[in-house]
């Protein structure tokens, strides 16, 4: 994990505007990706982490276009829009969409890099995030599906004993099961358990 | 010095220098005087030579006039068929007698081969030598001459073959004439010079006038210097009579061409001046009795006509005529009804009036109406002219303010435009300041950033050039050729960023060839921007998937037109509308002036094109203009 530090993906068509930033970034150390258009930066789609800096008006694909491409492909890659000029609606179109940073053209060296050591550790975060939500995901793997039955209704405040009439059973195997849940999780009290489904997200659904 | 023909008043009668006589009075003598029957003599045989002598130089006029009048009529008179010699003997520089015998021989033998059939003598001297030495320079020549009168005739003993024309000078006719116009004078002062000719002139007035009427007292004046007889005159009575007879020379000796003396006592003098000379017409002389120089030349051309002609000729007296002018009766307040009849009256203004009043009353009334007219015309093309300055310079701004109204409706994409190479710069910069900072700057690498600077820097100053294009106001036309493509491109290249902002995609096609036309570049542009303003604007709300502007040139047809066409995917133009959209105050947008398609129009029209719309049978709108190519070569 993280072999190859993050990148900085820039996707403007002005190709000057390109260098120059590609230049200021990797003058301060970072790697850079540029590209010219949306579809090339979907053709080579970015792996490990890093963020975008993307131009909100290109010919072709176009930013907000993009950016509703790439939730669904790189999820963790925090995009930051340049834009020429503000324009409200976009602004508001794309925040919505889950930018995480505004710069307006031009903008100074110190704002782009400052946006883009926040997107750069927001994406840190959101690794670090999914990396813990993978391993509970792992953890939850190994449960029974006994006990995963178990498990979700543990978090949702059932006792024992309404656990043991959902499930057609006795209340002393549905504690065992409860045992074996708490300790393939590795979930020394109930709370730390709610908080491990809430990670992933099994509260949301209705039983 | 002997400005005129030599001879003794009474005897030979001539007149002084006729050099600056008006061409108006020669004019009418030669009219009055011309005999009549000259056209009808033939002169038989082969061309007969004819020799004209002159008695003094080139140079003098009194001769000059009568030799060339002779001339003239011989030469009509034989449609050409005459050999026309003349000769200068020079006779007033050269006096000598050895002269004289030399002329003689020299003429004797010049003429050897080719005898005069006829001599023309004009003069008295001229006479006298060509008697003398007739034998030896034209033996069977006849002699026919001209320029003194019938006294001087007689004592030259002239052989009776010699045949001439006579002048005569009646001082008493003069006279008469003045007393006609005077009747209530009393007194009458005759003037001459202290020259010889002078005296004998004095002499010979004096007979002629002895049978004036008892009632007017004669004065005989001269032996005075010209101021004083300047002074006499000016001290005379208005109802006194003058005549200037000649001064030669007065009292002091000094010279005078006559008609100069007589100028300057006519101008002094404080009653009428009336002189026997036509020459003195026009200088100061009420008028007087007088042959002309042409007369002369015409009788002796006659003469010579007839002799050549192989008839019978005699003496004739060359016919005298009254002449008056005009101004000075005018200024003395003589009537002209009281002239002799027949009197020639020469700048006679008020004549012209009399005779022909009507046709200048017309001729007046149609050049002041034809003025009246050119004036008003001149008038209205200024007004008309200054109307259309006017109109022009309101029809530039209003496709100024149309200008300013494109570029603002693109002033959002040109910032956009301009905040690229702007951002850039101000990064680069920036980063080249960082890596100054480290220990060992990547040099090579700041030079590129420097040069990249510089390159956008170039970039932003073009974006404000096509922006300060746009935006430039006229006052005149700027008329330049230029290729309608780079137009076309430049237009894009503004468009741009606006279109992809819209997600239009911009295309051009045409021919490889260059299309100049002659217009203004910026008008022209400006047409294309609106079109294509208006095209990006109908895509808006299209639901088409595709949003496409294309522009197209095609040279229409031979006649050497360009044809440029926008088209559009957007939601075309109702047909009904299709032609009423060029009208001004048309609009379909909320925001619109309505002027946009009006003022293309307008500017097309400048140019010599046309402007129409269409819709495209896909869907769409298709906006056409044509213009003409400008003429190469």
């Amino acid at each position: 994990m993280n072999l190859v530090g993050p990148t900085v993906h820039i996707v403007d068509d002005d190709q000057s505007f390109r260098t120059a930033v590609g230049r200021l970034l990797e003058a301060s150390g970072y790697r850079v990706a540029a590209y010219e258009s949306g579809e090339e930066l979907l053709a080579r789609l970015p792996s490990g982490h890093g963020c975008i800096l993307l131009d909100l008006q290109m010919p072709g694909l176009s930013g907000l276009e993009l950016q509703a491409r790439l939730a669904d492909m790189a999820p963790f890659l925090p995009i930051v829009f340049l834009t020429g000029r503000g324009n409200i609606s976009i602004t508001v179109q794309a925040m919505k969409a889950g930018a995480y940073d505004f710069l307006e053209k031009p903008a100074s060296s110190t704002a782009v890099l400052e946006a883009v050591k926040r997107a750069l550790q927001l994406c840190e975060t959101r690794r670090l995030e999914q990396d813990r939500v993978q391993a509970l995901h792992t953890l939850v793997a190994r449960l029974t599906p006994r006990e995963s039955q178990v498990f979700r209704l543990i978090v949702r405040g059932k006792r024992n004993k309404q656990i043991a009439y959902e499930l057609s059973t006795s209340e002393r195997t549905v504690k065992a099961h409860r045992h074996n849940v708490m300790e393939k999780l590795g979930a020394r009290s109930l709370a730390e358990a709610v908080s491990m489904a809430e990670r992933l997200g099994l509260l949301e659904k209705t039983a | 010095m002997i400005a005129w023909f030599q001879a003794r008043p009474g005897k030979i009668r001539a007149s002084p220098s006729c050099r600056n006589a008006s061409a108006l009075i020669c004019i009418l003598l030669i009219a009055i005087f011309a005999p009549t029957d000259i056209g009808s003599a033939e002169v038989a045989g082969p061309v007969p030579r004819v020799l004209i002598l002159y008695p003094y130089d080139e140079r003098i006029p009194a001769t000059n006039i009568v030799g060339e009048a002779t001339r003239t009529r011989l030469l009509e008179a034989t449609a050409g068929k005459i050999e026309l010699f003349s000769e200068f003997l020079d006779l007033s520089r050269f006096p000598e007698m050895r002269h004289v015998e030399r002329m003689a021989r020299y003429l004797a033998e010049k003429y050897i081969d080719r005898r005069p059939d006829l001599i023309i003598a004009l003069g008295e001297e001229s006479t006298r030598f060509i008697v003398r030495n007739r034998n030896a320079i034209a033996p069977d020549a006849k002699i026919v001459f001209g320029g003194f009168g019938s006294a001087t005739a007689e004592e030259l003993r002239l052989p009776d073959d010699v045949v001439g024309a006579l002048t005569e000078f009646e001082i008493r006719k003069t006279a008469e004439m003045a007393i006609g116009l005077q009747p209530n004078a009393r007194r009458l002062v005759v003037i001459a010079g202290s020259a010889e000719f002078d005296k004998a002139w004095i002499a010979a007035a004096q007979e002629d006038l002895t049978g004036l009427p008892r009632n007017v007292e004669t004065t005989y004046l001269t032996g005075l210097s010209i101021d004083e007889f300047a002074e006499h005159v000016a001290a005379l009575p208005p109802d006194t009579i003058v005549i200037v007879l000649t001064v030669l020379s007065d009292r002091s000796g000094r010279n005078f061409v006559p008609r100069n003396s007589l100028q300057k006592i006519a101008s002094a003098a404080n009653a009428p001046v009336y002189g026997p000379y036509s020459t003195y017409l026009g200088h100061g002389v009420v008028g007087g009795n007088a042959a002309t120089f042409e007369s002369t030349g015409a009788a002796v051309a006659s003469l010579a006509i007839d002799a050549l002609a192989g008839k019978a000729i005699t003496d004739v007296t060359v016919p005298q005529s009254y002449m008056a002018d005009a101004r000075q009766l005018r200024r003395w307040g003589l009537s002209e009804a009281d002239l002799p009849p027949g009197t020639v009256v020469s700048f006679n203004e008020r004549s012209l009036w009399e005779e022909y009043w009507k046709e200048i009353i017309a001729i007046s009334v149609f050049v002041a109406a034809q003025s009246l007219v050119i004036v008003s015309l001149a008038f209205e093309r200024r007004r008309r002219a200054a109307a259309e300055f006017q109109a022009r310079r309101r029809l530039l701004e209003v496709i100024h303010l149309n200008q300013s109204a494109t570029a603002g409706a693109l002033s959002a994409s040109i910032a956009h435009e301009l905040n690229q190479p702007l951002g850039a710069i101000r990064i680069n910069a920036e980063t080249a300041a960082v890596m100054l900072e480290s220990k060992e700057p990547d040099l090579k690498l700041i030079r590129q950033i420097l040069a990249d600077i510089r390159d956008d820097d170039q970039r932003a100053g073009d974006i404000i050039a096509q922006m300060r294009g746009l935006l430039k106001k006229r006052s005149e036309i700027d008329w330049q050729e230029f290729d309608l493509k780079d137009v076309i491109q430049s237009a894009i290249h503004i468009l741009r960023p606006e279109a992809e902002r819209r997600n239009v995609v911009v295309s051009s096609m045409g021919p490889p060839q260059g299309l100049p036309v002659r217009a203004d570049r910026v008008h022209v542009q400006q047409v294309i921007l609106n079109l294509a303003t208006n095209a990006m604007d109908a895509m808006l709300h299209a639901s088409g998937a595709e949003r496409n502007l294309v522009f197209q040139t095609t040279l229409a047809g031979t006649n050497g037109k360009v044809e440029v066409s926008i088209s559009d995917t957007g939601c075309g133009i109702p047909n009904d509308k299709l032609s009423s959209i060029f009208d001004a105050f048309y609009t379909t947008k909320p925001a619109g002036t309505g002027l946009g398609l009006s003022i293309a129009r307008v500017i097309i029209e400048i140019y010599g094109g046309k402007i129409w719309a269409d819709n495209r049978p896909e869907g769409g709108a298709v906006f056409r203009f044509v213009l003409p190519l400008a003429q190469r070569g």
